[in-house]
């Protein structure tokens, strides 16, 4: 399978359908890989021993090769804490792909769903639902959550677009504007509303995975594999896009098709995440440059390790934020944002943005 | 010498006829001003007539039911939208001034999260209810989230620019507001008391807080007047005003702490107010042009006027609820951000 003629004889190349297709993966990279989805099997099993009750290691095993005994432990995992994980780790990776794409395609490293907007819209859009007509919510969320986010990500691509130069700081300054300018109208909704149904938005508006289920693990799972394919099979003329606009065009990719994509794919990850736990911050800003930073790799597989990424980043922060104020939970958006703020500071001291 | 005459002669024409414009103007918003102050105390669970209003506001003697209604209940309020709005207006024209930077404003920059976060911190954690330290808890945070913010924006690549201000402003101000959520998710208390506060509301008795605010913000806006001209200097740019003899370090930390002083007193009085700051030193820039002298004072008094009206609307707009201000000065100035993001790029 690998090809002695390249010069990197450290990459793997696999070569199917009589070469037709063909992917050159780093060896490095895919270790990377490889141990991130590790040290997220560890993680998210040291997440299950934690809650109101402890359990050890070994309990966690046995509940989990054995799901249908009936004693109450086993329902407490297989009913909260398994969905609760998985919700984690599915939303993690979906919020970090989309952060992926959108660096990628505004091709600045500052962009992050919650920051631009997106996040937002989608929050506002379940809030609206979820005030005006509560019965329906919990069928409709995900799809109102997703049309929140394609109206706002249209009004920020409309209100961005025009010359080249300095669109990039439009559009994040156009989103920071926006994002104001749709918390006001949710806090509109928040300050009037009970203080019971007042506290439980707040905590979704914080971005809290309290009320995860299989319900959203199906959801979550079934738009992964939808979407994460065809990004994936995009990846590779999503690698030209990132060497220029014209490289692309000379390399006869079509942009505007390909942007258009791609900023449909972005928004699709964040706003269906979005719908299952409210806005997390700062997720889609760090791991892509985490993932960056640990591995060396092509496009794809920069997405995949984003991805696992994301999923370490929010079980984590789910756990913190069970743990630290135990039986008080805080919201795992909360413990990102946290997290993510100085971050994005360090970020934003080290990277020079394209002014 | 005939041409020097002439001109300073057609100096002295323009400067009179300067003037002139700007009494005429000054005598118009000094008018509306009353006006707006005037239907805002009319504005109400009682709705009174405006002559009624007028007359009880400047008969100082009558103790009838309106007059009890307008002096007691009503001008509190009214006092404080005048005072928040013409605070929050001149901290934005100085702040833009000195940063020479147009989207400059005491929130968006993170000084309000931070009076926010050390209010919330003080009453939760102290159960601190002394109103008469509360502008000055306020302060602390301010100052210290104006200092950090400054700081990211200094050390980031390309220095103090719009774009590193407003990112570390909402960066910072993203932290805080984290932290704020944190402590009243742990404690329903303090979320049921301040939640309202926290929206930026002018409801309520503000008696007590005006009565140590009012003083405190009159003090800042003399000594924003008396900065205003030094303030047109420097919006010239640094090399100038060195040039010109300023010393711009110590100038800017006069300008800080006034800013400071008028947006802790806001917070104090009526929780985070956004984009007021923003929305009124543009406004007046239309019509007096950059001459900080002027803009400075016309700034107080057209946000005193906007955020009275923009009170009356949050309180007509959904009757008999009501909207918190902060809310409806978003809903207005969010859009105006956007505009100038738009305008300055082109």
């Amino acid at each position: 399978m690998s090809n002695g003629n390249l010069p990197k004889t450290n990459d793997l190349v696999i070569r199917l359908f009589n070469e037709r297709l063909s992917l050159q993966v780093s060896k490095s990279a895919l270790f990377v890989f490889f141990m991130l989805v590790v040290s997220n099997v560890i993680l998210m099993a040291l997440s299950l021993t934690q809650g109101a009750y402890d359990m050890a290691l070994s309990d966690v095993w046995e509940m989990l090769v054995s799901p249908f005994s009936s004693s109450q432990m086993t329902v407490v995992v297989w009913e909260f804490r398994i969905p609760r994980i998985l919700v984690a780790a599915l939303v993690g990776s979906m919020l970090a792909l989309s952060g992926a794409l959108l660096q990628g395609v505004t091709r600045n490293g500052l962009a992050d769903p919650a920051l631009i907007g997106i996040s937002q819209g989608a929050g506002l859009a379940v809030v609206v639902i979820s005030i005006l007509y509560p019965q329906e919510a919990s069928v409709w969320r995900p799809w109102v959550a997703l049309l929140g986010a394609i109206l706002v990500a249209g009004v920020i691509q409309f209100l961005s677009w025009g010359e080249k130069n300095g669109g990039t700081i439009r559009f994040i300054l156009i989103g920071i504007g926006l994002a104001a300018f749709i918390s006001s109208i949710t806090s509109v909704l928040m300050t009037y509303g009970q203080i019971d149904r007042a506290m439980s938005a707040l905590t979704w508006l914080s971005g809290s995975l309290n009320l995860a289920s299989w319900e959203h693990v199906r959801i979550l799972l079934l738009a992964v594999v939808v979407l994460l394919p065809i990004t994936l099979i995009l990846s590779r003329s999503f690698s030209t896009l990132q060497m220029g606009e014209s490289t692309a065009i000379g390399l006869g990719v079509s942009t505007s098709v390909l942007r258009t994509l791609l900023m449909i794919l972005a928004v699709g990850f964040a706003a269906l995440a979005t719908a299952s736990v409210g806005p997390l911050g700062f997720v889609g800003l760090i791991a892509p440059h985490v993932a960056r930073r640990v591995a060396h790799s092509g496009v794809g597989m920069h997405l995949l390790i984003s991805a696992a990424v994301g999923a370490f980043i929010v079980t984590l922060a789910d756990m913190l934020g069970r743990n630290a104020f135990a039986p008080t939970q805080i919201s795992a958006g909360l413990v990102t944002s946290i997290i993510g703020v100085p971050f994005f500071v360090m970020l934003l001291l080290r990277a020079r943005v394209k002014a | 010498m005939i041409r020097r005459i002439h001109s300073a002669h057609v100096q002295n024409h323009y400067s009179i006829n300067a003037v002139l414009r700007h009494l005429l103007t000054l005598a118009t918003v000094l008018a509306v001003l009353i006006f707006m102050f005037t239907w805002h105390v009319s504005v109400g669970a009682k709705s009174l007539p405006l002559d009624a209003v007028f007359q009880a506001l400047f008969d100082g003697q009558a103790v009838t039911m309106t007059h009890v209604i307008v002096w007691d209940l009503r001008m509190p309020r009214a006092l404080t939208a005048a005072l928040v709005g013409g605070g929050l207006g001149v901290a934005g024209a100085m702040l833009q001034g000195v940063s020479r930077n147009p989207l400059a404003e005491p929130s968006l920059l993170g000084l309000m999260a931070g009076a926010s976060f050390a209010v919330v911190m003080a009453v939760n954690t102290f159960h601190f209810s002394d109103v008469f330290w509360l502008p000055w808890v306020a302060a602390v945070g301010a100052l210290i989230a104006a200092v950090v913010v400054w700081l990211i924006a200094q050390l980031a690549p390309g220095g103090l620019n719009s774009l590193n201000l407003i990112l570390a402003g909402s960066a910072v101000t993203a932290f805080l507001a984290s932290l704020v959520s944190v402590v009243l998710i742990l404690n329903q208390e303090t979320f049921e008391q301040l939640r309202v506060w926290l929206s930026g509301s002018l409801s309520g008795q503000k008696t007590n807080e005006l009565k140590v605010a009012m003083p405190l913000m009159m003090v800042a806006f003399l000594f924003a007047l008396y900065l205003s001209s030094k303030v047109t200097v420097l919006a010239m740019g640094d090399e100038v005003a060195l040039g010109l003899g300023l010393k711009t370090g110590w100038l800017k930390v006069q300008v800080l702490i006034c800013v400071v002083v008028l947006t802790a007193c806001s917070v104090a009085l009526a929780g985070p107010i956004g984009f007021v700051g923003l929305v009124i030193p543009h406004v007046v820039r239309l019509f007096v042009g950059v001459d900080y002298r002027w803009v400075i004072p016309y700034s107080a008094l057209v946000g005193a006027c906007y955020l009275l009206l923009v009170d009356i609307i949050a309180r007509l707009a959904l009757r008999p609820e009501e909207v918190s201000t902060g809310i409806v000065t978003a809903l207005f100035g969010a859009p105006l951000f956007v505009y100038l993001v738009r305008a300055r790029a082109r």
